[in-house]
């Protein structure tokens, strides 16, 4: 049932993810976090199968962390979604795979430029100007295919985001409450208020 | 009484030293030079061949640094040219795992490996080879000459015991000294690649023995970034070509009708 | 003798001692000084830096290098070995965050790093490393500061202060002499050039310092830092010889006035 968007801007990824923790009919927690920061300018949205979402977000934390303090410099956003896919491609052609469903959002200093990866539990990586995840997908692609400005303002994009989030919690006949908003961009990541 | 720690595997002799390791680098200080610049659009690499012979077959040279007989200058990668000195088998060996090191990285991240991450998986395998497995380390020294968006153009030198240092400008194998303090004299902060080739060559041609240099004792690369698609583009010059360079810096030999005719 | 590689390199030797743990540590003892020393709240390593040759990349000569958000290692010895057993340390920083959530205490690490030593010495067909660490950070959610050093026969301690690599002996004498408890920032870092002064003689340019003041909080002094720190204490030196200089003068003025009213008397 999670609920993830994520779109650019000029100079920035915003990724939102809903906060609800449930089992079956039955919410347990709704202030979950799922949103990751894996690097300084790296944020990862995670949805899927409850459990496999959180060790998986970890293990592609830790490694994240484990590259930089390595080498001194962070995995430039291609080669982090490269590495993720590469991960879950393999997991899922080994005997227990995650299903894990991600967005991968980071900001290039070097370049000064936004990158968005929309990645599946098969394996599948596209690299996208906007995505989404979970039900939300069926009512928020054609907003944002009308509405997404690759040059918008983050006030315009955060805009845009609370059309998606209105239109789910319209249309949706279990919508969940709240969400959570980070964005990256040249000063890093942060959570903005919607 | 040192017999007991330079035979074998390497171990640390009473005054905590590794023979083993002294003497790979003894192995080295004989080999053929070769010399790296670093400019500031680019880098230059010139290496001394030892093997020569007039019936040696050169023509199997590709584009790209692939085939053929070099003996000194490799391409590890789409982004690294490498030069080698010491023994040339361990270095085949080596120049073999640097470019699956190369490959693996680009099957796992989708990119080229970083220059100094290559440097450091050549200089791990170095390092193991001098701690564990009862065997002799590698008896190679190498220039890496390389660019990655991070650092951009980059110049790194590694040793037989798994050291490696980031350089502006350096030589190793047969009269590295020399080398080294002519080209403490004469590089500049600020060089272009072509003022970087007229260096390499005027130092190659006063380190090596031979009096006039030419492309069967010499080899030749640079890296430097494609002016359209702005990714790095290494060439590993052909021998018509090093001629050529070199007739272009008057450092060639001398044709002999023109001298005829001087 | 064919099949020496699969056996131990290093054994007891008759009169018990296990020689190539020895001889690693003079491998140590060649390598370039480090020094760590802990104040009240803070605690700083300061590293002899060999000088970077004119044709040289800087960023390429580490001595001090983290092993996470909050612990940071120095080493003397063998470069080589160092590059790989911090490699290892730094992927087990990370698992251990994976797996139980919580970062590496610092003495978990140092641990972690001795064992790895101490393998090498029992293993068979290897050498020990020829390093010796200094490990210096903060517990998560603790405010005292630690160091602690590894050898290459895989031991380990805590320390108030103390220095590997060359002249250690020195430095360590100096330290003990004049370490006091519950230094504050700036004493410590003072402390801690004064100390390698005894081994640098080239003074703040070959000398790297590193402050940690809190939990991942980390920073290295700049150059003119340095030269204004050595620059005091070379004055105090100076003053301090100064004084010596003229209570010697005055307790020889004494002596020869006391020798002439002697020789009156008479």
């Amino acid at each position: 049932m999670d609920i993830s968007f994520a779109l650019t801007g000029k100079g920035y990824v915003l990724i939102a993810a809903d906060t609800t923790a449930a089992r079956s009919i039955v919410k347990m927690k709704s202030d979950e976090d799922k949103i990751k920061v894996l690097s300084p300018h790296l944020l990862m949205a995670f949805s899927g199968e409850p459990g496999d979402t959180v060790q998986f977000a970890e293990y592609v934390e830790r490694n994240m962390r484990l590259y930089h303090i390595r080498h001194n410099h962070e995995l430039r956003p291609p080669a982090a979604a490269s590495w993720i896919r590469r991960s879950l491609a393999d997991s899922i052609r080994s005997r227990k795979p995650y299903a894990v469903n991600l967005l991968l959002g980071g900001y290039e200093p070097r370049e000064r430029t936004p990158h968005l990866y929309w990645i599946d539990y098969l394996g599948t990586l596209a690299t996208v100007p906007f995505g989404a995840h979970g039900y939300g997908a069926y009512f928020a692609l054609s907003l944002l295919d009308r509405y997404h400005d690759p040059e918008a303002t983050l006030e315009e994009g955060l805009a845009t985001l609370r059309r998606c989030i209105d239109e789910v919690s319209k249309r949706l006949v279990v919508s969940p409450g709240k969400y959570k908003v980070k964005i990256v961009d040249a000063d890093g990541v942060r959570e903005v208020e919607l | 009484m040192a017999r007991r720690y330079d035979s074998r595997t390497t171990i640390f002799s009473p005054e905590g030293r590794l023979y083993q390791i002294e003497y790979a680098m003894e192995a080295i200080s004989h080999a053929g030079t070769v010399l790296g610049v670093l400019a500031k659009d680019g880098v230059v690499l010139a290496a001394e061949k030892k093997v020569t012979g007039k019936l040696l077959d050169l023509s199997g040279v590709k584009d790209g640094g692939y085939g053929g007989s070099g003996e000194k200058i490799f391409l590890l990668n789409s982004n690294v040219v490498a030069g080698v000195a010491g023994i040339t088998a361990d270095a085949n060996s080596l120049v073999n795992y640097a470019r699956q090191a190369a490959q693996r990285h680009l099957f796992l991240y989708n990119e080229d490996i970083p220059v100094e991450l290559l440097a450091q998986r050549l200089c791990d395998l170095k390092q193991g080879y001098t701690q564990y497995g009862g065997l002799r380390p590698f008896g190679v020294s190498l220039l890496y000459a390389g660019y990655d968006p991070n650092y951009e153009f980059q110049l790194y030198h590694s040793d037989p015991s798994g050291n490696y240092s980031g350089w502006k400008a350096t030589c190793i194998g047969a009269n590295n000294g020399t080398a080294q303090s002519l080209l403490k004299q004469e590089f500049k902060e600020d060089m272009g690649v072509e003022e970087a080739i007229g260096l390499v060559l005027r130092v190659m041609s006063k380190t090596m023995d031979s009096t006039t240099l030419g492309s069967e004792k010499l080899e030749f690369s640079t890296l430097t970034l494609d002016p359209t698609t702005k990714q790095p583009k290494a060439k590993i010059y052909k021998p018509a070509e090093i001629d050529a360079l070199l007739q272009k810096h008057d450092l060639g030999k001398k044709d002999e009708d023109t001298e005829m005719r001087a | 003798m064919s099949r020496s590689y699969d056996r131990a390199l290093t054994v007891f030797s008759p009169d018990g001692h296990l020689f190539q743990v020895e001889y690693a540590l003079e491998a140590v003892k060649k390598g370039t000084c480090a020094v760590g020393v802990r104040g009240k709240d803070v605690v700083v390593l300061g590293v002899e830096k060999k000088s970077v040759l004119q044709l040289q990349d800087p960023r390429t000569v580490r001595k001090v290098v983290m092993l996470d958000d909050h612990i940071c290692l120095a080493f003397a010895g063998l470069n080589a070995d160092g590059r790989v057993l911090i490699d290892k340390a730094r992927i087990e920083c990370q698992s251990h965050r994976l797996t139980v959530e919580d970062p590496v205490t610092v003495e978990y690490i140092t641990r972690h790093i001795a064992g790895i030593q101490q393998r090498y010495t029992q293993s068979g067909g290897v050498r020990p490393f020829g390093i010796s660490t200094l490990i210096v950070g903060f517990d998560p959610n603790d405010t005292r500061p630690r160091l602690y050093q590894t050898e290459p026969g895989g031991t380990y301690s805590a320390w108030k202060a103390n220095a590997i690599g060359r002249s250690s002996k020195t430095v360590r004498e100096f330290l003990e002499k004049n370490h006091k408890d519950d230094m504050s920032r700036d004493e410590t870092i003072k402390l801690t050039i004064k100390s390698l002064l005894e081994v640098v003689q080239t003074g703040a340019k070959n000398i790297e310092i590193n402050v940690m003041e809190s939990y991942g909080k980390i920073s290295a002094l700049d150059l003119s830092q340095i030269e204004a720190i050595v620059a005091e204490i070379e004055r105090e030196k100076e003053a301090e010889a100064e004084r010596k200089r003229s209570r010697l003068a005055a307790t020889a003025a004494g002596q020869a006035a006391m020798s002439q009213a002697a020789g009156t008397q008479q």
